[in-house]
């Protein structure tokens, strides 16, 4: 196992070089920099957008630049965002973590959902139920989740009209959060998260759950099973033990791309839901060519894609005996 | 009549100690004895705040701003009153004592000053402000407001209590450019000396504890959540030398909480769930929702559509500089061709097909909302399809060929190339209804939408043989001081777009007379005069119609009935708003 982590570590080391290279000149790539709306401000003279050049280090030659930001990477320090002048850990650390507390309910509601949806599917394959669920996940599948969200705020909205409950529409927090208790805290941003959670797992297992439903499928019948069967073990044990165990497998192997995802927020929801992860903030710095910003939240994902890789292949050997690193 | 004798009484008192600013009532929709005070407004932004240090901030909407009232309406030295356009005393005194020709002023601080932790704002935090500003490795949003074509404005203490500026030239804009908020030199001056300008930028960044931040303003930090929202809480010391009318000490609110909603939908869908106060709506769409809302009693809220045009307008312009072309650089150059484009613009058209009918007409670079600006004499080249064909014809464009576009003698197509940015839908729009009417009379337009930077990089280049035919962009804010932009009019401004050779000279009479009265203008403090050589101008400009100006989106106002505290609604337009910057004014019904 040692030798095996080893190994992969000293793989990940060009890996992240050639990677860290293809990021930074690609951002490049793409025509203007950070202080091209400025040339268009009728009150800015060039001179000024000329030292603010300097102050950036705009005006050094791009493989300089690219030099000055590995090196600096190697001691923890990813750049300098543009448009806030603060290191980029310190401004997306925060922000990732609010993308946490949406991503891992998230995560949690997309699998209770899915796997105990595609498991029911293959057991009860062909009844009412399995067809109504196929025809609702086949109109999810091609939902895509933002526009979801928006109905969704639609009808929240017209609900409180008529209601006249507090529901929460936005944000992550109520306005109040700052006085509450820690307990009141945890609540508040239950409350928050619940909805825009919900919604992109519901959205999003439409997909799992056929990837389950389907595997299930295959190993139920599978001559394993079938011996097992035979040798009078019960029903529960057949379908848990022997067939969903197996039936796992891929999604397992999957599991090393979560990482990132964890990291990376949770996408348009964030936006529609004006929720403050770390993907409005991506998308501003796409936006705005903030250059360290982008490249540095790039690099976060890749370094998290690589360990998550590795842990979901031990993760893998855990569940499935014939996976040996030797 | 009690009133009128307080306040008359505070004045004499105020006059013999310390006289805070007052308010004057005329401003504002309701009596100043309405006004209840505490409360909060909720308000909203779209972009994540970058920074609380005034000295790095380079957005209009930054917390800074809103904190020391930098440069917006009721801000620093001095004010633009909004019922005259004149500047009155806030910060000074009262008006400085000008000489040497108009580029020396000599001003009075108030007296009772104070920033947010009781300090008293003196000359010294004016000065040290003005030093940071002017740094260049700062690298300062302000910074190009204290030179004068290229030369420095010097600012001077010559007591505590009295500044001196002085000016290269007599400038159109010294009062506005001598309106800054001053930050206070017991902060910022200690580490100015020992660190320099990296030591300013690294300081009040956006993570810095409230507790640090000291305001000069109405308003400061009280907490802020990244991404989420921000706090202000009432400086209480900026009510002791500012009241309203009736004697009050403003701002009337104890809080002002602003939501930071990326996105606008979800700005639209907080605004309709009374969640917050105001919303800046811009589509037809919101403002239809925003009825319904109110119509069907879901929501208690003032709604005012197309209360003034916005200081914005797009346009078409031409390159005058193809010497690789010199079919096209001669069509360019010829200004009956302009106006030709300018009478096939269809305005009313593009208002209602590509903003929903809310917009308005716009033919010169003052846009209308500088009411005081706008001449009857500045000529019009407004939608007339015959007109246009006619002065092509003038310039030999008077068969068609056999797909119908017009053809000079030796049977060369009219056509060019025009494009604008991608994912700017309004502006692709536009394009294309201009595209759809050229067709009409015969002109050939190849209309393509490009990336946003390539644009601005062909706008932006230089020399005899640039390398686009016209573009379509829009450009957008100016003042009602002198509202012609200084890189826009004048020969030799980097956004001069439609003649920029390389060493920057002027091709006809009209834009050598445009780059003169520019300047002319620009150093002329008296605002009468300089009215009357904006007349000339705006004239020089639309006869030389370098940039075809279409139409301009509107301003609209929307706010919750429970907000107080509005401009007399005369004054309400888009350079004002419809409340004093800052909600300084605004109370909780």
């Amino acid at each position: 196992m040692l030798t095996f982590l080893l190994r992969r570590f000293l793989s990940a080391i060009p890996t992240l070089l050639l990677s860290s290279l293809l990021i930074f000149f690609i951002i490049q790539l793409a025509p203007g920099d950070f202080l091209t709306p400025a040339r268009l401000n009728p009150n800015i003279t060039p001179e000024h957008i000329a030292a603010l050049q300097r102050n950036l280090g705009l005006d050094q030659p791009t493989p300089v630049q690219y030099w000055r930001w590995l090196t600096n990477m190697f001691r923890g320090d990813f750049g300098e965002s543009f448009a806030y002048q603060q290191s980029v850990l310190a401004l997306a650390w925060p922000r990732i973590l609010n993308s946490m507390c949406l991503v891992l309910p998230y995560l949690i509601l997309y699998y209770l959902i899915a796997i105990p949806l595609g498991v029911y599917g293959a057991l009860r394959q062909n009844s009412l139920g399995d067809k109504v669920t196929n025809v609702v996940m086949y109109i999810l599948l091609g939902f895509p989740s933002f526009f979801l969200a928006l109905l969704v705020i639609f009808g929240l909205l017209q609900l409180r009209y008529a209601t006249g409950w507090d529901i929460p529409i936005n944000g992550m927090t109520s306005d109040n959060y700052l006085s509450l208790s820690p307990l009141g805290k945890f609540l508040d941003i239950a409350k928050h998260v619940a909805i825009p959670a919900l919604v992109l797992a519901i959205s999003d297992a439409a997909g799992l759950t056929r990837v389950v439903r389907g595997q299930m499928l295959e190993f139920l019948h599978a001559d394993f099973v079938r011996t097992a069967r035979s040798k009078g073990v019960t029903e529960f044990s057949a379908v848990y033990r022997h067939t969903l165990r197996n039936a796992l497998v891929p999604i397992i192997a999957g599991l090393g791309g979560l990482l990132p995802a964890v990291i990376s927020g949770a996408g348009f929801i964030e936006v529609v839901f004006a929720y403050p992860g770390i993907t409005p903030m991506t998308l501003d710095a796409i936006a705005s060519q903030d250059l360290f910003l982008i490249a540095g939240v790039t690099m976060l994902s890749v370094i998290l894609l690589i360990i998550g890789n590795v842990l979901a292949d031990i993760l893998l050997s855990v569940v499935d005996p014939r996976i040996r690193y030797a | 009549m009690r009133k009128a004798l307080f306040v008359a009484l505070a004045l004499t008192v105020g006059s013999a100690t310390a006289a805070p600013f007052v308010l004057p009532a005329k401003w504002m929709a309701a009596n100043p004895s309405q006004a209840k005070t505490g409360g909060e407004v909720r308000i909203y932004s779209l972009s994540d705040y970058k920074t609380l240090n005034p000295f790095t901030s380079s957005e209009a909407d930054s917390l800074p701003t809103l904190m020391g009232l930098d440069g917006a309406g009721l801000a620093g030295l001095f004010a633009q009153d909004p019922t005259t356009d004149k500047f009155i005393p806030h910060m000074a005194d009262a008006m400085p004592t000008v000489s040497n020709g108009g580029k020396r002023f000599v001003i009075k601080l108030r007296q009772g000053m104070k920033f947010s932790d009781g300090q008293p704002i003196t000359a010294d935090d004016f000065v040290t402000t003005f030093k940071i500003h002017t740094d260049d490795k700062v690298g300062s949003n302000s910074y190009d407001n204290f030179f004068i074509n290229g030369k420095p404005i010097t600012l001077k203490k010559i007591d505590n209590n009295t500044l001196q500026f002085d000016f290269p030239q007599v400038s159109a804009s010294a009062y506005s450019r001598m309106s800054f908020a001053p930050w206070p030199d017991h902060v910022f001056g200690p580490v100015y000396k020992s660190k320099g300008a990296e030591g300013i930028k690294a300081m009040w960044g956006i993570s810095t504890n409230p507790s640090a931040i000291v305001s000069p303003g109405p308003w400061v930090l009280s907490s802020y959540q990244a991404g989420q929202r921000a706090v202000l809480k009432k400086n209480p010391y900026f009510g002791e030398w500012n009241k309203d009318a009736a004697g009050k000490p403003l701002p009337y609110l104890d809080t002002m909480s602003i939501r930071l909603l990326k996105d606008l939908n979800a700005g639209l869908a907080a605004y309709l769930a009374g969640q917050i106060d105001i919303f800046g709506a811009s589509k037809a769409d919101d403002l239809a929702q925003i009825k319904r809302a109110i119509d069907s009693g879901n929501l208690k809220a003032t709604l005012v559509p197309n209360v003034s045009p916005n200081s914005t307008s797009q346009w078409i312009v031409f390159n005058w500089n193809k010497a690789g072309d010199p079919f096209k650089q001669k069509i360019f150059r010829d200004v009956r061709f302009r106006q030709a484009m300018s009478h096939i613009a269809n305005r009313q058209g593009m208002i209602q097909l590509a903003l929903g009918g809310l917009g308005s007409e716009v033919y010169t670079g003052v846009y209308p909302v500088f009411k005081n600006y706008q001449y009857a004499s500045t000529p019009k080249y407004p939608y007339n399809l015959a007109q246009a064909s006619k002065l092509l014809a003038q310039m030999g464009f008077t068969k068609k060929n056999a797909q119908g576009y017009l053809v000079d003698k030796t049977g060369k197509v009219l056509e060019f190339n025009m494009s604008t940015n991608a994912g700017n839908t309004v502006r692709e729009q536009l394009g294309r209804i201009f595209a759809d009417e050229a067709k009409k009379v015969g002109v050939k337009i190849n209309f393509t939408p490009i990336d946003f930077n390539n644009i601005v990089d062909q706008l932006n280049s230089k020399g005899a043989n640039r390398p686009f035919d016209a573009i379509l962009l829009g450009l957008s804010g100016g003042d009602n001081i002198w509202p012609y932009g200084s890189n826009v009019v004048p020969c030799g401004g980097n956004l001069h777009a439609f003649n920029v050779p390389d060493n920057g000279k002027c091709l006809t009479p009209q834009e050598s007379l445009m780059t003169k009265l520019y300047f002319q203008g620009d150093q002329t403090l008296d605002d009468d005069a300089r009215r009357k050589i904006g007349e000339q101008l705006s004239k020089a400009e639309a006869l030389n119609q370098g940039f075809i100006y279409l139409v301009g989106t509107n301003y609209h106002v929307t706010y919750n009935s429970r907000l107080g505290g509005e401009y007399d609604r005369d004054l309400w337009d888009a350079y004002n708003g419809s409340r004093p910057y800052a909600h300084v004014t605004t109370y909780i019904k």
